[in-house]
């Protein structure tokens, strides 16, 4: 699905030049659970938002199911990012302007599903996730297990075959955090491809590998049994 | 999607309330403010607009110039009259003759009513298209007739039918009423015509008319007219040029040709908004007005549209994250530039229907102030359609800068949290800070000015006492015949102090002469006198100040051929000691008995014209009553009425103070002045507002740093000032700017009056001052809540 060979990235401000990712070169297969870990500034959530078409590469290539994406433009990103990728972030990031519900639709809205189409699948989702009796809350009316689930709700609810998680369980307790890491499970058992950044070496235990970065470059692979 | 956006749009304007209420109540106050300035310049533009013709009427006009200054006026000789309607049928569809707009008594019955009317000639309604409402335009072809307006029609006969009944004109002449038309509405040069009587019926009631019927040489009349349809004005213009100044050639008049008259046409549509004339040329009038309001409402508005960009983008920080949301669950930048439109639409839609209630609310007062009878045009689909169009546009425009804004933000910047607006993005926002203080400061010494000048014209030493005096324009002989009996009783009831006659009220000079000679006149110089024929006592009773010499006295038999000169006269004449001078005046030999202090009797706002007072050899138009102050003022008048009616039953006591009749002569300044005052407060007031959320936006922005300051020790005044400085900085930028700006625009507007105030440094350092206390008291309440709060609190909310 994924396919990166010698991506870089760099960050300059007037007087020095960082290297956020060296030629740093990965390959995601379909069905597949990546961990991605390495300690602060290692370009753990860089290379995450350039899988993510957020930010572009300085330099290399991004294959994304066999199309080059390095170099698009941003109407093309979103258009891609919209119909094939999730996020869920540590902080959530839900719009405190929204209901449950209405952040959930959001990304039906973006890819033109109609009314009732997107009445039938936020509603599935929200119960997938057991939130549905807070549909009409406001995020910040709920605790923050109950946040991130609507927010890895509003993830898939468009059915993506990506989801990216930047450190999902971040700002949860542990009984919050391991709920969160086996809805991640089940939904990369249904078949979605999930790639996660994080610090803990816990939930990267639910991936099936864990690439270790070090100065933008992967210094390791652990293959999980 | 549309649903979507107007949701947020909704809740976002409920959340922010603060936010959401100065950014409707500064928006809604502008457009407010452009609606009444719109409502007042529609109404200036429409004057006149109500006659069919109004493309076609004209009124002749005459420059003549008098010592190299060109005078422009509307009177003209009676033989011109006959001149335009025999020769010049071609040009003139009508042109017709008429009186001045004077005050007559009308007597039907019982019922006695002193009303302003003119004698025309009888094709006037068709020139003014009247609309009949008894009667035909023909009315007026009977010389015993009147045409009435119908509020006149009302006031006279109430519901019955005033068709062919008798009134009687200052209980001499009788007529008969043979039509009556509609009032033509206020904004109009007729509103305050009343009734219109044959031009014919007025050459028999004075019996000099007969003599000046062929005499080119006596402008005491006017001459209103209709082009022909395919006549050119400035054809027409060319064709009576000198038509007078060839007629006085005619008769040998070399005295009156030396004033070199020129005729010319000036339209209607002319006639209200460019009145006036300086050395020939039409200079405008109250067309200035109407551009400086308009430029006003427009900067208003400006100012109202800037609060809105302001807030808007210093809010923006807060939105990033929402933007950085949408972003990434896939929303095209121009979804958002549609969110962010729908926003200040939505805004600027209820910022019209506010500024609609407020127009409703505020404009019986407006119009007060304005002296308009103006109404907000509901059932006028332009009004609406101008209304929506307007409030697309504003919301279009204050909503530009933050929809373009916003929409550009990298959502991997904002979402990190690693997004700050960078040193110089809050560059635009102090500029249109600036931009905004500088138009209000202007306006607040534009105001200013205005308002010393009022008042400085105001304190200026008229020369007389006002206070306790009334003017009675005497439109019969009762009084004047039974003079001495009155003045008696008068006296003898306490109610008054002095009485006499004059032929000019004491606010105004109507009648001019020349063609004087006197010891020294240097060959050549064209004089021209203001004439002001009075009774004796009238000196005692106005109270006028004698510089030397005496009043007029019944003890000097000659004095009927004496007269008093005031100071602008003897100047004029270069006497130092004018008293005893003999002075030639048509023909005859008359002494100077006395010399007077100036008396402000014309414009306040001009130099006192060289006057001259004889003692009048008949009636006066005027009876001039000093009120005994000793009594009360009601107690007086109605002493006084009592009197009048014994002597003059048939008139009404009809009478104006002197003192309210002098403060009229301000009331176009005072109406600007008032005008421009109640604009500049509103521009300030949304100036502040602007001010007040920005202030607020940066205390929320510097919680953070202001913590930290506290933790490291800054006390409450350190932070006050911290938080104050930059906005203190952006008004003396504004102070800077707009005073020299201020300062040309009113030396050239005050220029206009030749008795004006100077443009003292006070104004400019007392606006200063005060533009400076607003901004603090504006930004303390902001900078010293949060220099109040525990810095904890504020820590943590990072």
């Amino acid at each position: 699905m994924i396919k990166i060979t010698d991506l870089e990235k760099f960050y300059r401000t007037e007087e020095v030049e960082t290297i956020a990712l060296n030629k740093l070169s990965m390959e995601v297969g379909t069905g597949e659970f990546v961990a991605i870990m390495g300690p602060s500034g290692c370009g753990k959530s860089t290379l995450l938002n350039i899988l993510g078409m957020l930010d572009d590469p300085d330099e290399g290539s991004y294959m994304f199911n066999s199309i080059e994406v390095a170099h698009f433009n941003e109407r093309k990103r979103a258009d891609l990012r919209k119909h094939n990728i999730g996020f869920v972030f540590q902080s959530f990031n839900l719009i405190d302007e929204l209901t449950v519900f209405e952040n959930v639709e959001l990304p039906l809205i973006y890819t033109g599903v109609p009314s009732a189409e997107r009445v039938k699948r936020v509603e599935e989702v929200l119960d997938k996730m057991q939130i549905m009796h807070r549909r009409n809350h406001y995020p910040q009316q709920l605790s923050g297990g109950q946040q991130q689930r609507v927010a890895i709700a509003r993830a898939v609810v468009n059915k993506p075959k990506l989801i990216l998680a930047d450190e999902p369980t971040g700002n949860l307790d542990s009984s919050n955090g391991n709920d969160v890491m086996e809805l991640l499970t089940d939904l990369n058992e249904q078949g979605t491809t999930i790639i996660m950044v994080t610090h803990s070496e816990h939930d990267a235990r639910y991936s099936h590998r864990i690439i270790r970065l070090l100065d933008g470059q992967t210094v390791m692979e652990n293959i999980m049994i | 999607m549309l649903k979507n956006y107007l949701k947020i749009s909704w809740r976002n304007l409920v959340k922010n309330k603060a936010h959401t209420f100065i950014n409707i109540a500064g928006l809604s106050l502008g457009m407010a403010v452009v609606m009444l300035i719109s409502l007042w310049i529609y109404d200036e533009l429409s004057y006149d607009k109500y006659f069919k013709n109004y493309d076609r009427i004209v009124q002749v006009m005459q420059h003549q110039t008098v010592n190299g200054d060109v005078n422009t006026g509307t009177s003209i000789p009676i033989p011109l009259g006959a001149k335009l309607r025999q020769d010049y049928k071609g040009d003139f569809k009508y042109a017709v003759l008429s009186s001045w707009t004077e005050p007559h008594i009308l007597s039907h019955g019982d019922k006695k009513l002193v009303k302003d009317g003119n004698f025309m000639q009888p094709e006037a309604p068709y020139i003014f298209t009247l609309n009949m409402l008894r009667g035909s335009r023909s009315g007026l072809n009977d010389p015993s007739s009147i045409l009435l307006s119908s509020t006149l029609a009302k006031a006279i006969f109430g519901d019955a039918d005033p068709m062919n009944q008798i009134i009687k004109i200052d209980n001499q002449l009788t007529v008969k009423v043979t039509g009556v038309y509609e009032t033509p509405p206020y904004n109009t040069s007729f509103s305050y015509i009343h009734f219109i009587l044959p031009w014919d019926l007025y050459l028999t009631t004075r019996p000099f008319l007969k003599r000046v019927q062929n005499n080119w040489g006596n402008n005491s009349w006017q001459i209103f007219a209709l082009l022909a349809p395919n006549a050119d004005i400035n054809n027409v213009d060319a064709k009576i040029k000198y038509i007078k100044r060839d007629n006085l050639k005619l008769q040998g008049d070399a005295f009156t040709l030396s004033y070199k008259p020129v005729l010319f046409l000036h339209p209607l549509s002319k006639w209200h908004l460019y009145s006036d004339f300086k050395n020939g040329i039409n200079t405008g009038g109250k067309i200035e007005f109407v551009w400086m309001f308009g430029i006003i409402g427009l900067f208003v508005l400006i100012l109202a549209c800037i609060n809105f960009m302001n807030l808007s983008t210093a809010r923006s920080e807060k939105r990033a994250k929402e933007v950085g949301i949408r972003k990434t669950l896939g929303s095209m930048r121009n979804q958002l530039v549609g969110q962010f439109f729908t926003e200040s639409l939505l805004m600027a839609f209820f910022a019209f229907l506010f500024s609609l209630m407020l127009v409703q609310l505020t404009l019986p007062w407006f119009n007060q102030v304005a002296d308009k009878r103006m109404t907000l045009l509901w059932s006028n689909p332009w009004f609406w359609l101008i209304g929506i169009g307007f409030t697309l546009l504003t919301g279009l425009l204050a909503g530009s800068y933050p929809a373009f804004y916003l929409s550009s933000f990298k959502p991997v910047k904002v979402l990190k949290g690693t997004f700050k607006a960078g040193r110089f993005a809050a560059v635009p926002r102090k500029v249109l800070v600036v931009l905004q203080f500088t138009v209000s400061v202007t306006l607040i010494i534009g105001t200013i000015i205005v308002f010393r000048q009022v008042q400085f014209t105001k304190n200026r030493p008229v020369g007389y006492d006002r206070a306790g005096l009334i003017q009675a324009q005497m439109k019969t002989n009762d009084i004047h015949s039974h003079f001495d009996a009155v003045k008696n009783d008068l006296f003898k009831s306490g109610a008054i102090a002095g009485i006499a006659e004059s032929d000019s009220p004491l606010t105004g000079v109507w009648s001019n002469e020349s063609g004087f000679s006197w010891r020294g006149k240097p060959p050549g110089l064209l004089d021209d006198f203001g004439i002001i024929p009075v009774s004796y006592d009238f000196g005692k009773t106005a109270e006028w100040q004698l510089m030397e010499g005496r009043d007029f006295s019944r003890s000097f038999a000659t004095d009927t051929s004496t007269i008093i000169v005031n100071e602008a006269a003897a100047k004029f004449m270069n006497f130092k000691h004018p008293v005893g001078e003999v002075i030639k005046w048509e023909g005859q030999n008359v002494t100077i008995i006395g010399e007077i202090k100036d008396m402000v009797m014309s414009s306040p706002y001009e130099p006192v014209k060289p006057s001259i007072f004889a003692l009048l050899p008949y009636k006066g138009s005027f009876i001039n009553i000093r009120l005994n102050p000793k009594i009360g003022t009601s107690a007086a008048l109605g002493k006084i009425e009592a009197v009048f009616k014994q002597y003059a039953p048939d008139s009404p006591f009809d009478y104006k103070f002197t003192d309210t009749e002098y403060a009229s002569k301000f009331e176009d300044e005072e109406r600007i002045g008032r005008l421009s005052g109640f604009f500049t407060v509103l521009a300030i007031f949304i100036s502040c507002l602007g001010l007040f959320g920005m202030a607020s936006f940066m205390a929320e922005q510097r919680t953070k740093e202001i913590g930290v300051r506290k933790v490291l020790g800054a006390s409450v005044m350190n932070l006050w000032g911290l938080m104050s400085r930059e906005f203190v900085v952006l008004v003396v930028i504004s102070i800077i700017i707009a005073s020299p700006v201020a300062y040309y625009f009113m030396q050239n507007w005050i220029k206009n009056y030749k008795y004006h105030a100077d443009i003292s440094w006070w104004i400019f350092a007392g606006t200063a001052a005060g533009a400076m206390l607003i901004t603090l008291l504006t930004v303390s309440y902001q900078g010293i809540k949060s220099a109040l709060m525990n810095p904890i609190k504020s820590l943590r909310s990072e």
